[in-house]
Order: structure tokens, then sequence, then C-alpha cells
């Protein structure tokens, strides 16, 4: 039997491709090259003129200290977020595998944060956080800790953090959780008449076996972070205060949209972009080829 | 090395489902045993609770005179085999044996020494580096072993372990395992649903059904005196053909369903009109006349083993089906018939009911 479909019609398979091409033309090359285009322009405000600049968007960018402190904090919100939703995901997904009664129940509940809206995940946490209504915010005061995520930039990047960590654990769990079920149980058990208690058990066995699930989330997880964190951003901390939470994807959107500085915004997305493709290879190159056992 | 000693040992699944009940079992040092049964019969779930991985719901397990039954897997001083190995896949062959040597904190010199013998005697020293992914099923296998063998346990636990190989290599690691039992010295328990696995292998075999023992003996003990209906039915192959029947009046004969009578030419040890069933081996049927027992053949079909040829037939004028072993080969047609005896001290009697075997007295 052949296995692979053979068209009678050249045309066929090209008209089959066709939507996925189109969508992927009109959505994402159109607007990349658009981005590409007006990052070497200079346009006024009200987008009546233009003026070819070549590279000195970028160079701007770079001379730009506040620019080169957002790398940073992207940086430095990207890793805390992927480490914190990973590892409190992971802990969920061993904790979850455990459970014999009613675990069903007890996963959807763990899955239902995915669900909500990136700006919802933001405002729940603004709420929880508010120096004067939330009750997080109350509580810390009981302990002794002045919360006011207004005034703090570490303040307000930890609970930018948060929120968005809270939201990606769900996620991460989901594939945790099948990674988990996906060893053989021979396996635990062999360790365990090789008298390897609990805890050596996970970090000798279970976890080397996690490896594929933990590196591929942490590409997923660093992604997230970097680009998909605006709304929660832009609905809480609005980058501030004094670009404290200013992450790259959110300054993007600051410098054409309220700065309406549309040149240096695309030059911005063209960086973006860069660094997505970097982190794509290194996915693609590294997940299958590294991490195997 | 160590002695294994089981009393009233029991398995009650939350849900409350039966697995094992009331198993007691002696086993000495350097003894081979091996659990047989079908598949559900509880014989795993037992292998299991010696190794400490399922809870004992009832009953001792001794080991060594210690009790163990609330002792963790790893605190047992036992090793296992697994069915499907359970290999570290992430490990090289030699990280996979290190494993449990490391986990005891044995200084890395005497590891070396113990991964090295293991190696040379299992023939595995040119695979010390490679991943279980790039080995072989016999070579895992293999493994698994030597994973267990440095270990130097009090006693081997294995669990099906040659299920998942090709018949070839089954019986030639059957023979290597049978040659490193002799070498340890050590006690082995070894689980099967291969009957001439149990036969080849063991120096005694407990057979169980539905959680229960039939019978604990050597493997002769179960082939000429079988316990029960179910042990002669299981041990031996083909397996042994057994009719039901009715004890005549005289009790000098049984009426098989249907019209047929078999006649013992002496009085069976049960009351007339009872139901009873007779068991004869395929192999102690004979083409001659000697034996007191004399039945007609009417054959079926045949299958031609080369070394002996066994005839499916049933017993000619009844619907009862019978196979018989001849030796070397024999041509037969369909319908054609052949007359058969045996000895009496070659048949077995089982009751009706229960399946007990029933003795008499020319045994």
């Amino acid at each position: 039997m052949q296995k692979r479909v053979v068209f009678r019609s050249r045309l066929l398979p090209y008209l089959l491709v066709l939507p996925q091409i189109a969508i992927t033309l009109i959505f994402f090359f159109w607007p990349a090259y658009q981005a590409l285009e007006s990052s070497f322009f200079i346009e006024d405000a009200f987008g009546f003129s233009r003026q070819w600049v070549a590279m000195q968007n970028y160079v701007e960018l770079f001379q730009d200290p506040s620019y080169l402190r957002s790398f940073k904090t992207t940086l430095i919100f990207g890793v805390s977020v992927a480490v914190m939703a990973m590892s409190i995901s992971l802990g969920l997904a061993v904790a979850a595998n455990r459970v014999v009664k009613a675990a069903t129940g007890y996963r959807t509940m763990l899955i239902w944060p995915y669900a909500v809206a990136p700006a919802l995940a933001g405002v729940i946490w603004y709420f929880l956080m508010n120096p004067s209504l939330g009750i997080v915010a109350y509580w810390l005061k009981n302990v002794g800790v002045d919360w006011n995520h207004y005034l703090n930039g570490d303040q307000a990047l930890l609970l930018v953090i948060v929120a968005a960590a809270w939201k990606q654990v769900s996620y991460n769990f989901l594939f945790f959780l099948a990674g988990l079920q996906s060893i053989p149980k021979s396996l635990i058990e062999a360790a365990a008449i090789d008298r390897a208690g609990p805890v050596r058990r996970f970090w000798t066995i279970v976890f080397p076996l996690l490896t594929p699930t933990t590196f591929f989330l942490l590409v997923v997880n660093l992604v997230y972070a970097f680009f998909d964190t605006f709304a929660l951003v832009h609905a809480t901390t609005e980058g501030g205060p004094v670009d404290a939470t200013s992450i790259l994807v959110f300054r993007v959107y600051n410098t054409g949209f309220i700065g309406q500085d549309y040149g240096s915004s695309a030059a911005q997305s063209v960086i973006l972009m860069g660094l997505v493709i970097m982190m794509t290879f290194v996915q693609f190159r590294f997940v299958e080829r590294k991490v195997q056992y | 090395m160590a002695t294994l000693s089981i009393k009233s040992l029991g398995k009650v699944y939350p849900g409350g489902v039966t697995a094992v009940s009331d198993v007691n079992v002696d086993i000495a040092d350097g003894e081979f045993i091996v659990l047989v049964g079908p598949s559900g019969c509880g014989k795993s779930t037992i292998l299991r609770m010696i190794a400490g991985l399922e809870g004992i719901t009832s009953g001792d397990l001794q080991i060594d005179d210690r009790r163990v039954n609330d002792l963790e897997p790893g605190e047992r001083d036992i090793a296992m085999v697994f069915q499907n190995y359970a290999l570290y896949p992430h490990m090289s062959v030699r990280g996979n044996m290190e494993y449990g040597l490391k986990n005891e904190g044995l200084p890395k010199a005497q590891i070396a020494e113990r991964i090295a013998e293991a190696a040379r005697t299992l023939r595995l020293e040119e695979f010390l580096d490679r991943k279980p992914a790039n080995l072989s099923g016999g070579q895992r296998q293999r493994v698994a072993m030597g994973r267990a063998i440095v270990r130097d346990p009090k006693v081997f636990l294995f669990d099906e372990p040659l299920s998942n190989l090709d018949a070839k290599l089954r019986t030639q690691l059957r023979a290597e395992l049978k040659a490193l039992h002799k070498r340890l010295g050590a006690t082995f328990v070894y689980v099967t649903h291969d009957q001439v696995e149990a036969m080849s292998l063991a120096d005694r075999i407990i057979i169980m059904s539905n959680g229960k023992v039939e019978q604990i003996g050597t493997p002769m003990d179960l082939y000429l005196r079988p316990a029960s209906r179910f042990v002669a039915d299981f041990i031996g192959s083909p397996s042994m053909n057994v009719l039901d029947g009715t004890v005549s009046s005289d009790r000098r004969s049984l009426q098989l369903n249907g019209s047929h009578q078999i006649d013992f030419g002496t009085e069976l040890p049960t009351a007339a009109g009872n139901q009873i069933a007779i068991g004869i081996r395929p192999e102690h049927l004979h083409q001659n006349t000697a034996g007191e027992t004399r039945i007609e053949l009417s054959v079926g079909f045949i299958e031609q083993l080369g070394a002996d040829t066994v005839v499916h037939g049933t017993i000619a004028g009844s619907q009862s089906p019978l196979a018989v072993r001849l030796n070397g080969v024999q041509a037969r047609d369909s319908g054609d018939s052949i007359a058969l005896s045996c000895g009496r001290d070659q048949i077995h009697l089982f009751d009706g009911t229960t399946g007990q075997r029933l003795n008499w007295d020319n045994q």
C-alpha cells in the first residue's frame, strides 16, 4: 500500500494549502515586512509624511539607556517567570500524580487558570495586591511588609512576575503531568528496590527523564514571558513606576501608540522578531538533539 | 543467601478484590522457586509483596527469620528483574548497575570490582558504556540480571523476565539462568505463566489459580501426582486428557458422558453413581493392548512435530475429545481408528465437583 497521498491533479494540493499560506502571508509576513520597512523611516505623528533615515532608529535605541534597561528588566522578568512557573507546576504535577482519589477533579481545577485571559489575570492580581484594597497587601502589611507597587519598582516587577507565572502554571502543569505519567512505574519501583528514597528517586530518575519536557517548557515559557505578557503589564502597572516593569514588548506599544514614534516602535518590533527567531532556532536545534537519553 | 518464609499471606485490594489468600510456603536457602499460573492468578502479586512493592493485607513474610512486612523495598535486601527490564534509560549499562551500589554507599573500588565481575559473568563487558536503547532485547535482559547480581541480595525476584523475548532466545536464556542460579547458589523466586519454564527451572513449583495455591511440589510431583484437575490440565503439553463420567454400579468402570464406557478391571475409590473425572496424559497412551485400560481413538487431525506425532480425535463411539502422543513420524488419516491402552498407574482420578485428586490403592 502506498503511504503517501498522491494527487491526480497538480492543482489540488496547492489549492488545499492555499488558505494556510494566505493567512500566513497576510497576517504574519505582511505586517513583519511593514515593521521592517517602517523601522528605517521616521514618520510624523499623524502619518502624513515620512523620511528615510536608514539605521538611525536602531542606533538611537541602542544608545538609549532606558531601552537597554528594558532589556535587563525583560531578562529578569522572563527568567523569573519561567523558573517560578515551572518549579511551581512541577511541584503540583508531582503532587497530582500521587493523588488517587478525585484525581481528575484536582487536575481540572489546576488547569483552569489557563482559561483566564492575560489581562484578567493581571487585574485579579492587581486587586489582590492593591495597596489600599488588596487582601494580599493587607496580609503583607500584617507581617510587616510595606507593599506598594505604585511607588516601589521592585515590588511592581514582582507583581507582574507573579501574575505572569500564575497564568502559565496550568500550561506547564499539563505537560509535566503528562511527562510524569509517561515514566514507567517499574522504573520507580526498580529504584525503590535499589535503595533510593523518594527524594533521591525524584532527582536521579524522574527529573532526568523529564528533561525533554523541561527544556521544551523552558523555551515556551521564555517566549511567553518575553512576547505574550503585554496585556498583563498593560492592565496592571503600565510599565511603571518609572519604567520598572517596562519589558520590551510593552515598550513597543508604549513608544508606538503613546509616544507615537512609529519608526522606533517598528525597530523594536524587528529586534523582538530577531529574538523569537533565535529562540525558535535554539529550540529546534537543541530540543531535538541534545536533550535525549 | 537466605530463607524465605511465607505464612498465611493474603492481599485484598481497596475495593474488596481478593488477589491472594492464605499462601503458606517455606523457601529454603538457595532454592529455585517458580510461581506459575494463568494471568490474574495472583502470582505477580505475591512476588510484589515479597519485594515490598505491594502492601501485605494479612499474614507474615520473613526473610532469614526477620519479619519484613513493614520494611521498605530497599531495606529488604532483595533484587528484582522486571518483565520490561525497567532499565534506567538515561544511564549507561554501568550506570544502571552502579545505581543501587551507590545508594548503598559502597566504596568506589568495590563497586568497580563487582561490576567487572558481573559484566564478565554475563558477557556484558563491551556494552558497559552503552545506553539501554542501543542494546538488543537479550542484552537488556542480561543488564537487568547484572543489576540484580551486583547487589548481592539475599533473595532474587524475577517477574516473567523472559516473556518479552523470542522463543529461541528464551530457551537460551533459560539455560543461562539455570547456570547462574547454580553458580550463585542464591535463593530465587521466579514468576512465569509458562509451564515449560516452570518445569525446566524450578526446584519446587508453586502453582496457583484464582489467588489460591493449588499445589506446591517438585516439577515431577506436579507432573506425576497433580493435586487437582487444574494442576493436571496446566502442567504438560499437550495437556492431559480429562474425561468426565459417572462411576458404574459395580465401581469397576466409568460411564462417560455419552454412551461410552471405560473399564478399569479394579474398583474405583469412590461410591457408585458419583461424578468423577479421569485424567490420562497423551504420552501415557500406547498403541498396544498391554495396559489394563483400553480405549479406541477415532482420528480427527494430527500434528507432526518430528520427534513425535500428536493425534487429536474423539473416543470411538462418543464425543469425548482425546489426544495421544505417538513416538516418531506417524501418518494417520481422519476417521482412522487406533487401539490404545494405558497402565492403570498412569490414570489420575479427580473428584467431579471439587476437582481434587482421588487416590486409589494401586498408587
